[in-house]
């Protein structure tokens, strides 16, 4: 069964490619185009998950998030905003947001976070103590990495690295969301910061094995799993 | 703020007091001066009398009893004269009785009020007299006087008076031309207090008005009306500036969402080398965009309220951390020093990114650099953030330009900088009430954040 969305966004254009877009990707999409009906359509707890506008017609996104909270409705909310400093970002995610996307973004950005939300939302809390993804494997206790029965000496930085990606294996996960859930930043370090990054703990896992684990995923991001 | 050192002499307090001042001396001079006078006129109008009834009881025994009882009177009186001078004279002018052992020389036998130096009967030293003549009905001339020297010292206390007067005078002078100059600046003390606060970027503060409607309460409503207007001008420029960055947010949304669909609807790949250019322009107009807002934010003072104590060492870590494999891939090396424990109120994500602003920059324009240093330590009660490069560094005099917004130093190089780096790292310097400054690191450029502990 697709996974549902509640899309709530007044910019007409804006509303349009991203349900197109989220459309093709194979999502279900219900569309709202102001803060009341988006309230009203969420307020059931039917969606997977919900794409809210902060700034919106007869009531604000912030207030739609408020109350849909205080009716203990969890369904994983996604703010998208103009507003992108970093107090708007704590407000948004204090008032009870899953994640939080600053406008303008790319679609690859959004549907990689959409996943996510979508996912978590499926997911069982529990804690694991290994995380493996094909032939390579991750010993949350004991720290340990291996790639075919062979250890993998990581940094403490790559193995957190690495863990996010195992976490979240075969979806797409993008440079800003690594930045911000690996190193905890919110601010664009510039430049191709993350793909250092990256291609060095590609280097680690990936090199002398004749199937490669890491990809990059053109104009999106990244994604830990066998080739498709 | 430093406030200046005190010019005195140029000083207004000092020289409204020093005007004040000079006015009470004046009035309670003349007033003094009024009182003195006064006081001698009374002195010699009680002389006058004192003399006028010797004088007229003289006259009076005269015309009653005889030129003899007259005589015996007058004798009566000398045993303990005072300061009483009398001289009974017959028509030529010779002595029949009295104080006097002749008529004064000087003196015509008919004279009104005279005031002369005399020796008396038996006295060594001449003392100044007032007297006054009167002929007699039988034809002799009566002197009666006064030694003036015993009201001396009636002027005396007077003057005693009159010093203790000015003494009191000059320190009431002094004492209020003091509590005048704190009042006047007490009274702009609210002024110049809220003055400070919009200096340093809140425009909300206004003067307390006391209602008095005098001039200063007229110069604090008025002041007010100015912070009121400038609110009004920069809320307005802030709210076009911000609303212009946040309005070109959507055409750019939908500018990133036609690439991505033309994109997927091609395959030529001449075309789909053209749109990864496009969206990179898009990434960088993006981030222009937010960049420009969270810049006149952060000067708008937004951000002050999420300052905590932080370990500065710690966000050192980090950042050289995030961008150290960057660096190694350039031939870098990054690298990271400061005291334990070293901390200072941040808006942690504010100072990160400035940090990493300062890293980013530093890989990006200085070419050549085989080390860039990010240092943190205490000096005072600052705490001092270096982020140095040993590359060809920027010269003094384009520092300047180099903090302005836009103010790209190489126009030729288009690649990747937003000419808004170095501005946002000021204005966190700014929110946080500190500065940023460059500096020559001998070679290389040291760009250097001093904030407030």
């Amino acid at each position: 069964m697709p996974a549902k969305l509640l899309l709530v966004e007044d910019d007409l254009s804006t509303a349009n490619y991203i349900a197109k877009g989220l459309g093709e990707e194979g999502f279900t999409v219900d569309r709202a185009d102001n803060g009341r009906d988006g309230l009203f359509l969420a307020s059931d707890g039917s969606y997977d998950a919900v794409i809210l506008d902060r700034m919106l017609p007869a009531m604000d996104g912030m207030a739609v998030l408020g109350a849909l909270r205080a009716a203990a409705i969890n369904t994983p909310v996604l703010i998208l905003s103009a507003m992108g400093a970093p107090e708007d970002r704590i407000a948004g995610l204090n008032a009870g947001s899953d994640d939080y996307l600053v406008k303008p973004f790319a679609f690859g950005e959004l549907l990689a976070r959409v996943r996510l939300l979508v996912r978590k939302r499926g997911a069982s809390p529990r804690t694991e103590t290994t995380l493996a993804c094909d032939d390579l494997h991750m010993d949350l206790l004991s720290r340990k990495v291996t790639r075919g029965g062979r250890p993998v000496e990581l940094q403490p930085r790559e193995f957190r690295l690495l863990e996010h990606l195992l976490r979240h294996a075969d979806q797409v996960i993008t440079r800003t969301m690594l930045l911000e859930s690996v190193w905890d930043y919110h601010f664009d370090p510039g430049t191709n910061v993350i793909d250092v990054h990256v291609s060095r703990l590609r280097r680690k896992i990936d090199d002398g094995h004749p199937r490669p684990l890491l990809h990059t995923v053109r104009g999106a991001g990244y994604r830990l799993g066998p080739d498709r | 703020m430093q406030p200046a050192p005190v010019r005195w002499l140029r000083s207004t307090s000092v020289r409204f007091a020093a005007l004040l001042f000079l006015m009470q001396i004046a009035i309670s001079g003349s007033v003094l001066l009024f009182v003195l006078r006064a006081g001698d006129a009374q002195l010699e109008r009680f002389r006058r009398e004192w003399v006028t009834e010797i004088q007229f009881s003289l006259v009076d025994v005269q015309r009653r009893n005889g030129h003899d009882a007259l005589v015996n009177e007058i004798a009566d009186r000398l045993v303990d004269p005072g300061v009483a001078i009398i001289l009974l004279a017959d028509r030529r002018g010779q002595p029949i009785i009295g104080n006097l052992d002749a008529w004064p020389a000087t003196l015509p036998q008919r004279s009104d009020w005279r005031v002369i130096d005399l020796y008396r009967s038996g006295s060594q030293t001449p003392k100044t007299v007032l007297l006054v003549t009167t002929l007699l009905p039988d034809g002799n001339w009566l002197l009666t006087g006064r030694v003036k020297g015993t009201g001396a010292r009636v002027s005396a206390i007077y003057r005693q008076a009159i010093i203790i007067g000015a003494l009191i005078s000059v320190l009431v002078a002094l004492a209020s031309a003091w509590f005048l100059g704190r009042a006047l600046s007490r009274q702009l003390d609210s002024v110049i207090e809220t003055t400070e606060a919009v200096g340093d970027g809140s425009i909300s503060p206004r003067v307390r008005l006391t209602g008095a409607g005098d001039a200063f309460d007229r110069l604090r409503a008025s002041f007010n009306a100015m912070l009121d207007r400038i609110d009004q001008l920069v809320g307005e420029l802030r709210l076009t500036s911000d609303g212009l960055a946040h309005d070109l947010k959507s055409p750019l949304t939908r500018l990133r969402a036609t690439i991505d669909n033309a994109r997927r609807a091609t395959h030529d790949p001449v075309a789909l080398a053209a749109f990864e250019r496009i969206d990179g322009e898009c990434d960088q107009l993006a981030g222009m965009l937010s960049t420009a807002l969270l810049i006149s934010r952060t000067i708008g003072g937004i951000g002050r309220e999420q300052m905590e104590p932080t370990d500065v060492g710690v966000i050192l870590a980090g950042i050289a951390e995030l961008y150290g494999p960057l660096g190694e891939e350039a031939l870098v090396d990054i690298s990271w020093e400061a005291p334990a424990g070293l901390e200072a109120r941040l808006n942690r994500p504010l100072i990160e990114q400035a940090i990493g602003n300062l890293v980013d920059n530093a890989l990006r324009y200085a070419t050549g650099a085989t080390r860039i240093r990010l240092s943190a330590r205490l000096e005072a009660d600052r705490v001092l953030i270096a982020v140095a490069d040993d590359g060809p560094g920027i010269p003094p005099e384009r520092h300047a330009d180099a903090l302005r917004r836009f103010g790209r130093l190489d126009p030729a190089r288009g690649g990747g900088g937003s000419g808004l780096g170095l501005p946002l790292v000021a204005a966190v310097a700014r929110l946080h009430d500190g500065n940023l400054a460059l500096e020559d690191n001998r070679p290389g450029l040291r760009a250097l954040l001093s904030l407030p502990r």
